[in-house]
């Protein structure tokens, strides 16, 4: 800004002939709007593709939109918002929702942690470990879902495989779409073997910014390893766990693949036979696009774009507090 | 920041999308000056309909007309048609519609080409009477013309029924099972012999009975009507389940197709164009499978339309070739090339159809077997609901089979669920 203004002076020194308004207006134009003018293309294309569609989604749950009842169209007012609240459908979704959602980022986050901290020493081929451990990242999720849904598949699946090795499922193997509990399980694998790499990694570039005199420090002051991963690195890097924190809240409460390509009958998209897994991005494309109800399904991802706005506030609370504001 | 990086990777994709489509645009343009009034037809459909060959038969007759087919997943292009007409744009000139998905295009009338406006009148009389009223709006406006229908026979595999000790020849199979009862019994006899599961599934017994009632689920008020004809082929596969005679796999699904190559089942209730799927699947076993009546005499299942959504500029040129394609010559070629069963019954007497035999299916004639299932079929009406109301009846099954619930219990169920859908 300096700059800029510095150059006009001399000329005000000598006044001779006077700025035309059209450069005046131009120069001021130049000095205030240029830099919004700049920044401008990311919030247009933000407002067209990301803005818009959110509005546009708030006002179709607002209406009566079936597809399959062109005449029925209409203001709806809050209707689809009410019935959202007594859909048993909807809670259970919801439910199964935050069930996966806990048993794969817990774990994974801690698996992530307790991966960087080893690979934040020193070891025999470094690169290559620290590659290798991003390279689920790197598959495509349909490819690796594929591959996982055989791997469970009740007949001639890997995983009962390994399960008949301790003697379990010699009977009857274990169908793992049928319960909630075996489908949530299988679930939670797939996303934790995709996300564990890409969190590691994470953790481990804020790790090497930890200046390494404190960990002697504390060596010298008698903490383990165990107390230095918890007293000194945790609440080191805690704004890089804040931020996948967040990041896998998103990502979880939004599960849509997994639980889709699992399926015995992914086109109902039902989330097995008794909707054991169905998640609530999964209910949100059933509603819409099986049975052609846009409305309700605008309402109900409005309403997961509330929960997920509530759940990533708790948790990035919680982890602030864990990190070390103590 | 993940944010930010969203929505770049948005734009990025949306600046290519924009090209693609721009440069798709501007190529036909050029295309059309190039020939003097050319137009170019898309059209959208899945699997092999048999329109390689009549592509360059039609494209060679009529040198303005271009046409460029695509082959897409079965529900796929259903999905992605009805995401273009909410749209109102980017839709096909002209597009494929299954039995499966008909009523939910039906009831989007206004959307399509009125057949009635195009001289359809004249095609009532040619298809079978049920195949052209599944197609007409509720005021009457006909939205497709039809192109195959499935027709409806059991399919078995003879070599393992050999082993069984069961009849091989196709009518000495037919005859033992005239209705589902025995057929059930067969199976009991098959898997007590071998030790090996008879049917793929329960819903593949659940969906051939209930297309062989009167009334499906809903009658023609849309009033669900599970107390009759859903009652009736419910109870049918519970009693498949309960003799221990299925393998409990999920039709068109991974596991599913293992089954075929593990010899997990012995017999598959098929329509004429599951012979494709079959041969696609297990091409080893040429000459094991035969066909032979479905107990209960007729049925169908599948079938399609060839559709014309008016959004689209060609559809006087679209129409053109829709009528082409549904004459008689084409309709036999189709037949010939992938199997497929025409729907208009003038055919099923034409000699070409009559003395058809499918050498994979250890040269079964085909063309009369699934005629003959396809003219006896109680026409049935089928609901807004359908799809979604026999997802929910199929799931209560699939429970069954899974363990979870009792069959003595899975009626109840089965009411429960088929109710939420129909409010759904």
């Amino acid at each position: 800004m300096s700059l800029t203004q510095l150059r006009p002076t001399p000329q005000h020194a000598a006044p001779p002939p006077k700025p035309s308004r059209a450069k005046l207006w131009l120069y001021r134009f130049d000095t205030k709007a240029t830099p919004y003018v700049f920044i401008a293309p990311f919030f247009v294309i933000f407002a067209i593709f990301g803005l818009f569609p959110i509005v546009y989604n708030g006002v179709v749950s607002l209406r009566n939109w079936r597809l399959t009842e062109p005449e029925k169209d209409g203001w709806a007012g809050f209707d689809n918002f009410s019935r959202l609240l007594s859909d048993s459908d909807f809670w259970n979704a919801l439910y199964n929702t935050l069930g996966i959602f806990i048993l794969s980022t817990v774990p994974q986050l801690l698996a992530a942690l307790i991966i960087a901290n080893l690979l934040n020493r020193k070891l025999r081929g470094q690169t290559f470990w620290r590659i290798g451990i991003l390279l689920p990242y790197l598959t495509p999720v349909v490819a690796s879902t594929l591959v996982f849904a055989v791997f469970f598949a009740r007949d001639n699946g890997m995983a009962n495989w390994l399960l008949s090795l301790v003697g379990y499922g010699q009977e009857q193997p274990l169908d793992w779409r049928a319960s909630k509990w075996s489908s949530w399980i299988a679930i939670a694998t797939m996303v934790n073997w995709k996300w564990i790499g890409y969190n590691a990694l994470l953790y481990l570039s804020a790790m090497q910014a930890i200046p390494k005199d404190i960990y002697e420090a504390a060596a010298v002051d008698g903490a383990g390893p165990w107390r230095q991963l918890w007293r000194i690195t945790v609440p080191m890097i805690q704004p890089v766990v804040v931020f996948t924190v967040i990041l896998s809240t998103i990502g979880g409460l939004q599960l849509f693949n997994e639980p889709m390509m699992f399926d015995e009958n992914p086109q109902s998209a039902g989330g097995g036979s008794a909707h054991q897994f169905q998640t609530i991005a999964q209910l949100i494309y059933k509603v819409g696009w099986k049975d052609l109800n846009l409305g309700y399904a605008a309402a109900i991802s409005w309403a997961l774009f509330l929960i997920i706005l509530i759940v990533a506030g708790i948790n990035a609370t919680l982890t602030k507090r864990i990190g070390g504001d103590r | 920041m993940k944010h930010l990086g969203k929505s770049g990777l948005a734009a990025v994709a949306a600046a290519a999308l924009l090209l693609s489509g721009c440069s798709g645009q501007s190529l036909e343009g050029n295309n059309d000056k190039a020939g003097e009034g050319a137009v170019t037809l898309k059209i959208a459909f899945w699997g092999d309909m048999g329109l390689d060959k009549l592509k360059t038969q039609y494209e060679a007759a009529h040198p303005n007309v271009k046409i460029v087919l695509n082959s897409g997943e079965y529900n796929a292009q259903h999905e992605d048609l009805q995401k273009k007409l909410v749209a109102g744009s980017g839709a096909p000139d002209i597009s494929a519609i299954d039995e499966g998905f008909i009523v939910q295009f039906r009831s989007q009338a206004d959307k399509f080409v009125n057949f009635m406006d195009k001289g359809g009148a004249d095609y009532e009389s040619k298809y079978l009477p049920w195949k052209w009223k599944q197609s007409l709006s509720a005021d009457g406006k006909q939205i497709g013309l039809g192109t195959d229908v499935g027709g409806l026979a059991m399919c078995y595999r003879s070599d393992l029924f050999a082993k069984a000790g069961l009849p091989t020849d196709r009518e000495a199979v037919s005859k033992l099972w005239t209705d589902w009862d025995s057929f059930i019994n067969v199976g009991k006899q098959y898997t007590a012999k071998t030790g090996k599961k008879f049917i793929d599934s329960g819903t593949n017994m659940f969906n051939p009975v209930l297309s062989q009632q009167a009334v499906g689920f809903y009658d023609e008020s849309e009033k669900l009507q599970m107390d009759g004809g859903p009652k009736v082929a419910f109870d049918v596969s519970m009693k498949a389940i309960d003799a221990g005679i299925s393998a409990n796999l999920a039709s068109f699904q991974p596991n599913w197709d293992q089954g075929f190559k593990k010899d997990q089942f012995a017999v598959l209730a098929c329509p004429a164009w599951m012979l494709g799927h079959i041969q696609d699947t297990a091409p080893e076993q040429k000459g094991k499978w035969d066909i032979a009546a479905i107990p209960g005499g007729g049925g169908n299942w599948g079938g399609s339309w060839w559709t014309i959504p008016s959004q689209g500029k060609n559809v006087d040129a679209a129409a053109d070739f829709v009528k082409w394609l549904v004459a008689p010559e084409q309709q036999i070629e189709v037949f010939k090339t992938v199997g497929n069963l025409p729907s208009q019954p003038a055919l099923y007497k034409d000699p070409a159809v009559l003395d058809y035999k499918k050498e994979f299916m250890s040269n079964a004639p085909t063309g009369q077997i699934f005629a003959a299932t396809a003219e006896q079929l109680k026409p049935q009406y089928l609901g807004k609901k359908n799809g979604p109301t026999r997802v929910a009846v199929e799931n209560v099954i699939t429970q069954v089979q899974q363990g979870k619930l009792k069959s003595a219990a899975a009626w109840a169920e089965a009411v429960k669920q088929a109710e939420k859908a129909s409010t759904s």
